[in-house]
């Protein structure tokens, strides 16, 4: 008993000691500005130590408190803040309809977004509609997008040409074949969870759509039955009902398990990403910078006129919530996100591709796989993947893992892609 | 002879039974040893067999990305005290309840086990909303309070079903000889619930330490934030380092194991037992 | 003896002590005796609304509403109760639900064979009572992790059963309808078995040596004694663990889906707590992912009725 006094008497006086420290101290003029950032620390703990002690040497009235969350658990610390109004002073979401769903919850920058992203090769998905005559809500500092990795070695094994990787479907069919009989497996797949129809399904869908109907696809009104969307679906469904893929496709996840399958050199394809991890820089180290390949994902139609170009995405977008009581702080440090020198130390320590154009080109890295994805993302088009909303994504995902396993056909996944839609609160709202 | 070789051939083959279970049962500690002591590369290379070569590299980056001590501690903190806090309120109101009868304790008690039927994924967000609402986000306490509030329900039933085996007239007695309330819950029949109070203390202590609903939910990201979600944070967006995760989990499972061994003496010795029956 | 009187009556002395001033005193007494009882359970009674009723009623609250993301919420009436009616996924969670509780016999039955065989002083029986905890402390995602590789369709469980000649038995674990369930189920019970097997020892601790030496003595009657001895001695603790899986499987499960099949291949492993996690946090439908989680509170109420019945009684009756 005498314990649980001495327990109520502490909470109650630590309870009375925050509130007071919570009234207390904001945007006074004496001491530094104490700025809470909200982040799951996408390039990794490395990067973000370093971010916090470049920017506060450079702003000495500027303190940064990190508050890091782990990624897949995000959504559910963000959620709470943004329903509750209050928190942190600068946040981070994904560009597109993640960062689109949560735009009551961040300060739009106004007429200074052209120029503080002025050094940036692209920051479309940071703003309405990928519009950037429209509000943007945050500035990125990361480019990624997908691509198809390759191991010469299994390529050579199986008789093909290491430096002439399949370009279009069919093509890609024959190699796969081949690379069967060599008896290893041709693409390395894991579809438990929604990371590889996230990334596959742009690839495919370039094929059959415009960037008119990638929008629409955002705003909700290009119907899941019509029929690009449909032989889009239908392609997807192909890469594990040909037989491509490994048999435990639809139990395993792509990350750790499809990109281990490809980084132990067990299958000559995999198709991931060119940012943060499972990309040149991991698989390189893995199988050896010279022993790796990359290229587009094979062509469906070529003349479709998003067929030769990138998907590519901003990465995390970092943003001022309205709720922020320090928001001239804020602004300076995502305006600092975006600039040179934040750019140079996400090329070092967070192995990304740089969005801004202004790093040093020597510091850039010399893999000949970052060399080549220079030339894809030079063309770049709207990621098709980013534009899904969360019931999309999940029944995207389900449905390829139901379709591979013969529990569903495509035409009925469609009508499910059809009824996530319409179910998405968020789309629903927007039509 | 032939039923003393049949209870012989019996005892050998539970023996062989228990020995599988065992196997089964120590296989996935063993699998996170061996994989923290692989690279990544190692890891993707052979996922289940040994490493070719042993590093500890896995150990030293865990310790680099998270302030291990100050981890360390909040999880103390918070598991500890939701533990006591839920242990004691469990006590308290079990005694109020099975000794005390008074107007209304059953409408309590069935109040608070009720309680175990509600789900936590279901109330995580008006949870969150309740703990804003009393100042308590990203609070030891906020954290405290809610682990004791979901580990009362199981340690109210069970100590009830210990108290209510303990005949009254032993309690009387205890009273004739001037004995208070509390001589009498803390001296009396808290021994008697020994066995109880151990089960209660690891189970609670091992989910409690486990958990990342409720830490992640009320404490956040803040520096207060427990051992396990620190671990999880070793995993980034598409960087999933198994190695380097088994590493941050061979260490965050060291108090659980310490607190395992401690308890579990206490667990099946019978001598403490006392009158249980 | 499960029959409980209500307890005021049966301590009420006033009927046989006359007296205005003892009447008086005892009143006095009750009033303090009350109040202290009162003081007592306040802290339980306080946790647990604070914690749990208030956020459950805020819960049915949010689930009235109709909510588009974060942007405000508009009352709906019965609106997300009469959709869950029509969607697929949700009944198809509630029917694994249901399936997952109908292994609870195996939970209860596994465990106390266990811990009977080790309580018989077995060889090394320290060294089984020590490992059989250990899955319990290892955390769900190096479960996931793990458990992903060995159930692969040509992994280490397939090449064992092979190898010893039970090839019809060597399926795909985690891509089947039902298997994948099943699969899930089995990976949570070897998460918790260590736990019963605990429990139940903790239960044996509390019985007499003398009885059990009796019970064990004689290698043939064994089994027969122990069921009619040992079992029927044990039933408080059995009635514990009981209650324990059937409240608590459910929401045991959540860590291992989210770590081992994210609810696929499809909906196969899909529970209505995962569901709930889904709606709410992924497709940004609180009102919705409320309606499921009240949903969910009643399925569990349901099939908890019998065991807090049960509870009750224990806690309530008169030894």
């Amino acid at each position: 008993m005498l314990r649980r006094k001495i327990a109520g008497a502490l909470a109650a006086g630590l309870a009375a000691a925050t509130l007071l420290t919570a009234c207390g101290g904001d945007d006074a003029a004496d001491g530094p500005v104490t700025l809470k950032v909200l982040t799951w620390e996408p390039g990794g703990t490395e990067y973000w130590a370093q971010v916090k002690t470049a920017f506060e040497a450079g702003h000495p009235d500027i303190r940064l408190d990190m508050e890091a969350v782990p990624f897949d658990r995000y959504p559910e610390v963000q959620g709470p803040y943004i329903t509750s109004q209050s928190g942190p002073d600068v946040m981070a979401n994904n560009a597109g309809l993640e960062l689109f769903d949560r735009r009551g919850a961040y300060e739009p920058l106004g007429e200074r977004a052209a120029e503080i992203n002025k050094d940036l090769v692209t920051y479309s998905g940071a703003c309405e509609g990928f519009d950037t005559s429209k509000p943007c809500y945050g500035v990125p500092f990361s480019y990624q997008g997908n691509v198809l990795y390759y191991n010469k070695s299994v390529l050579t094994a199986a008789g093909l040409d290491p430096e002439n990787p399949p370009a279009t479907w069919a093509d890609f069919a024959a190699a796969c074949d081949a690379v069967k009989k060599s008896g290893k497996t041709c693409l390395a797949l894991g579809l438990s969870g929604t990371f590889p129809a996230y990334w596959d399904f742009p690839e495919i869908a370039r094929n059959y759509l415009t960037e008119d109907d990638i929008r629409g696809l955002l705003a909700g009104t290009l119907s899941w039955t019509d029929p690009k969307l449909v032989s889009s679906l239908e392609k997807l469904a192909e890469i594990t009902t040909s037989g491509w893929t490994n048999s435990n496709a639809p139990s395993i996840t792509m990350l750790p398990d499809g990109a281990d399958i490809f980084q132990r050199g067990d299958a000559a394809f995999a198709g991931t990403i060119i940012s943060d991890a499972v990309n040149w820089e991991a698989f390189g180290k893995a199988l050896g910078d010279d022993n790796l390949g990359v290229t587009r994902w094979p062509v469906i139609n070529p003349d479709a006129p998003l067929a030769q170009k990138f998907s590519g995405i901003e990465g995390a977008v970092y943003g001022v919530t309205k709720w922020s009581e320090k928001k001239q702080a804020g602004l300076e440090f995502i305006s600092w996100l975006a600039g040179k020198e934040n750019g140079e130390l996400w090329v070092r320590y967070g192995k990304g591709q740089p969005l801004n154009s202004t790093v040093d080109k020597a510091l850039l890295p010399t893999s000949p796989s970052f060399l080549k994805i220079q030339e894809f993302v030079a063309q770049p088009t709207l990621h098709a993947g980013v534009m899904l909303s969360g019931p999309e994504t999940d029944a995207l995902a389900r449905g390829w893992q139901q379709v591979t396993l013969g529990q569903l056909t495509v035409d009925k996944w469609a009508e499910q892609m059809q009824q996530a839609l319409e179910r998405s609160p968020t789309k629903r709202q927007g039509r | 002879m032939t039923r003393r070789s049949a209870v012989r051939a019996g005892r050998y083959l539970l023996t062989f039974v228990l020995v599988v279970v065992a196997v089964a049962a120590i296989y996935p500690l063993l699998f996170t040893i061996v994989s923290s002591l692989k690279t990544q590369g190692g890891f993707a290379q052979d996922p289940l067999g040994l490493p070719t070569s042993v590093t500890f590299g896995n150990y030293v980056e865990a310790f680099n990305r998270m302030n291990m001590p100050r981890l360390l501690l909040n999880s103390l903190i918070a598991t500890l005290g939701g533990l006591v806090l839920s242990v004691l309120a469990a006590l308290l109101a079990a005694y109020a309840v099975t000794k005390l009868r008074f107007r209304g304790g059953k409408l309590v008690f069935l109040l608070i086990i009720v309680t175990l039927t509600i789900p936590s994924q279901a109330i995580i967000y008006p949870l969150y909303q309740t703990v804003l609402d009393l100042g308590m986000s990203g609070q030891y306490q906020g954290l405290i309070l809610a682990f004791a509030a979901f580990g009362l329900p199981l340690g109210t039933y069970q100590l009830a079903g210990y108290f209510q085996q303990v005949p009254d007239e032993l309690i009387e007695a205890a009273r004739v000889d001037g004995a208070g309330h509390f001589t009498i819950l803390f001296r009396l029949l808290t021994p008697i619930a020994a066995p109880a109070l151990s089960a209660l203390g690891i189970f609670n202590f091992v989910w409690m330490w486990n958990d990342l609903l409720l830490p992640l939910v009320i404490m956040g990201g803040s520096d207060r934030k427990t051992l396990m979600v620190g671990v999880s944070l070793l995993t980034g967006q598409y960087d999933v380092s198994v190695p380097l995760v088994s590493a941050g989990l061979i260490v965050a499972l060291l108090p659980v194991l310490i607190i395992y061994l401690v308890f579990q003496r206490q667990l099946v010795s019978g001598a403490l037992a006392g009158s249980g029956k | 003896m499960s029959i409980s009187t209500a307890p005021v009556a049966k301590t009420d002395p006033t009927t046989a002590t006359p007296g205005p001033s003892a009447r008086a005193a005892i009143r006095t007494a009750r009033v303090r005796q009350w109040w202290l009882a009162a003081a007592l359970v306040f802290p339980a009674v306080a946790l647990a609304v604070t914690f749990k009723f208030v956020p459950l009623g805020r819960g049915v609250a949010t689930s009235l509403e109709s909510s588009s993301g974060f942007d405000g919420t508009s009352f709906a009436g019965a609106d997300n109760y009469t959709r869950m009616l029509d969607d697929p996924m949700v009944l198809t969670s509630f029917r694994n639900a249901l399936m997952v509780v109908a292994t609870l016999p195996v939970w209860v039955v596994l465990p106390l064979v266990l811990a009977l065989l080790i309580h018989q002083r077995t060889p090394g029986w320290k060294l089984f009572r020590a490992v059989y905890f250990i899955p319990y402390t290892i955390a769900p995602i190096v479960v996931g992790i793990m458990f992903r590789q060995i159930l692969a369709p040509d992994g280490p469980l397939n090449a064992g059963l092979r190898a010893v000649g039970l090839d019809p038995l060597a399926t795909e674990w985690l891509n089947g309808r039902y298997s994948a369930l099943f699969s899930l189920v089995a990976v949570a019970l070897w998460s918790f078995f260590g736990l019963g097997v605990m429990t139940y020892l903790a239960g044996l601790a509390t019985i007499p040596g003398e009885v059990l030496e009796a019970a064990y003595l004689d290698g043939a009657g064994f089994w027969r004694r122990l069921v009619s001895v040992v079992v029927p001695m044990l039933r408080p603790t059995v009635a514990y663990w009981t209650v324990l899986c059937a409240s608590g499987v459910l929401i045991w499960l959540f860590p291992l889906i989210y770590a081992l099949t994210q609810g696929g291949p499809g909906d196969a492993t899909m529970l209505p707590e995962y569901l709930v996690f889904l709606t709410t946090f992924q497709f940004l439908d609180r009102g919705y992912g409320s309606a499921i989680g009240v949903a969910l509170f009643v399925f569990v109420a349901l099939i908890s009725v019998f065991s807090v019945r049960h509870m009750f009684k224990e806690g309530t009756r008169k030894a």
